[in-house]
């Protein structure tokens, strides 16, 4: 009998020294967590007023620039206003709509063996580039990708499953380029024998196209670099 | 017997314990260590983007407000506005600090390593490098001359490339403008796109510059397929 209960005295020690690790563990790994996702939650809120704060600005921006250009519309300001509206459409600030080619791309739906890299199977930014560069040798007026206007600016930076461009964009898969030109020669470009889109087949990336008629692509929201041409006072 | 029961029951009880804690660690997991890092980042830029645009929004306002105030400084807002436009569309020469980058094989003999013939320069190498300079806010970008614009191609050529339609050879001077320190460090980081063009026996030399013109794009201004969208068109 005496036996019996020092057992059960042993075991109930033993269970409470387990419990009492446990939760020591619990404590340090949630202490770590709080401050870690206290931080994480502060930053989340700036960032997210600050998107909000620049969303803002941006609509103010693109008020002004419709106003300005309303002011254009008088006749005795008719060569001007031809020109305003070329270079504009080189620099992005102006939206344009015209025949072309809406191209989409996803990552690779191939099944990995075991041992496989699976980040040679991803979509990088040298792909989405090469899209781009072929659009535009084959006479790509005017670009975007996931309704982001690509200007003589605009990066492409691969973040994980994201695509960070004009600065602050993030965009998520599935990309769709979409350019305005010739749509017969913009699809071929791409889809000859050996060309880019082959070259993205072999590592399984989904690369599919479609001819349009009419492609609407918006203007680019930035702010346009001035800050080294400002009328030709710096520059 | 007392005695093996008594160590028996508290190996019993100590791995109990032992398990209890790392279900708990396991289920407490913490947010990875960069994400704090990678907000900041975002923050950091979303900040900067606002204050450019800020400017831009300033100074949108001061020539709406010119223009309010008579129409015989119309003219001239316009023209302002277009010179700004031109500048951002890499239609004006643009001088200010920034890095010169030459890119050139080495003679066949002195590579090492690696079939010499297949580790020449290609488009792809241009592609990734001025991707990286875009990346790290490069305002201007020109190659042997060639000013790169929103629908430039740098395409393969053989043993060439050509960008805006002109044949360049090698080497490549690539200039852009922007940050120096940055730019340059954004090309040399570890591990970067200097690294493995090293790697592959092509010369790689960046030099930040205090000063450095980048040319005006020169080719006819055509858009054959993209028209400005009108209001009340839009979707």
């Amino acid at each position: 009998m005496k036996i019996k209960g020092y057992h059960w005295a042993i075991g109930l020690v033993a269970v409470l020294l387990g419990i009492m690790l446990a939760v020591q563990f619990q404590m340090n790994s949630s202490l770590q967590k709080n401050l870690s996702s206290e931080r994480t939650e502060k930053l989340t809120q700036q960032i997210e007023q600050k998107k909000m704060a620049l969303e803002k600005l941006q609509a103010r921006v693109e008020e002004m620039r419709q106003k300005l250009d309303e002011a254009t519309a008088r006749p005795e300001l008719g060569r001007l206003k031809v020109q305003l509206d070329k270079v504009g459409i080189m620099a992005g600030t102006v939206p344009v709509v015209g025949p072309g080619i809406e191209v989409t791309l996803n990552d690779s739906n191939v099944a990995l063996q075991p041992g496989q890299n699976p980040n040679l199977y991803v979509l990088h930014d040298e792909d989405v580039l090469k899209v781009l560069n072929e659009l535009k040798a084959a006479g790509a007026e005017a670009l975007a990708i996931n309704d982001q206007r690509l200007i003589a600016t605009s990066e492409i930076r691969c973040i994980g499953p994201t695509i960070l461009t004009n600065g602050n964009k993030r965009l998520a898969a599935p990309f769709v380029i979409t350019a305005i030109g010739n749509p017969d020669t913009l699809y071929n470009a791409l889809f000859m024998k050996g060309g880019v889109a082959e070259q993205l087949k072999d590592w399984g990336i989904q690369v599919s196209a479609s001819k349009m008629n009419e492609v609407i692509i918006s203007a680019y929201s930035g702010a346009i670099s001035y800050e080294y041409g400002n009328g030709g006072d710096k520059a | 017997m007392k005695k093996t029961m008594y160590i028996s029951l508290l190996l019993a009880g100590c791995v109990l314990g032992i398990m209890l804690a790392l279900q708990f660690r396991s289920s407490t997991s913490s947010v990875p260590h960069d994400r704090p890092q990678e907000l900041t980042q975002e923050l950091k830029q979303l900040e900067q983007d606002y204050q450019i645009l800020q400017a831009e929004a300033a100074d949108l306002e001061n020539s709406l407000k010119q223009l309010e105030q008579g129409s015989s400084q119309t003219y001239e807002v316009l023209q302002n506005e277009l010179q700004k436009l031109r500048f951002a569309a890499g239609l004006e020469e643009v001088t200010g600090p920034g890095v010169e980058v030459v890119m050139d094989n080495m003679p066949e003999k002195e590579r090492s390593g690696y079939d010499p013939s297949v580790f020449s320069i290609t488009y792809e190498d241009i592609l990734r490098l001025v991707n990286e300079l875009r990346a790290a806010g490069a305002k201007a970008i020109s190659i042997n001359g060639q000013r790169l614009v929103a629908t430039s191609e740098i395409r393969n050529a053989g043993k060439f490339i050509d960008v805006n339609l002109t044949r360049l050879t090698t080497p490549y001077t690539i200039k852009a403008i922007g940050d120096p320190e940055k730019l340059a460090s954004s090309l040399n980081i570890k591990g970067g796109i200097v690294d493995t063009l090293k790697e592959w026996s092509i010369s790689v030399t960046v030099t930040p510059k205090e000063e450095i013109t980048v040319p005006a794009y020169t080719n006819p201004l055509d858009f054959y397929y993209a028209k400005p969208l009108k209001e009340g068109e839009d979707e």
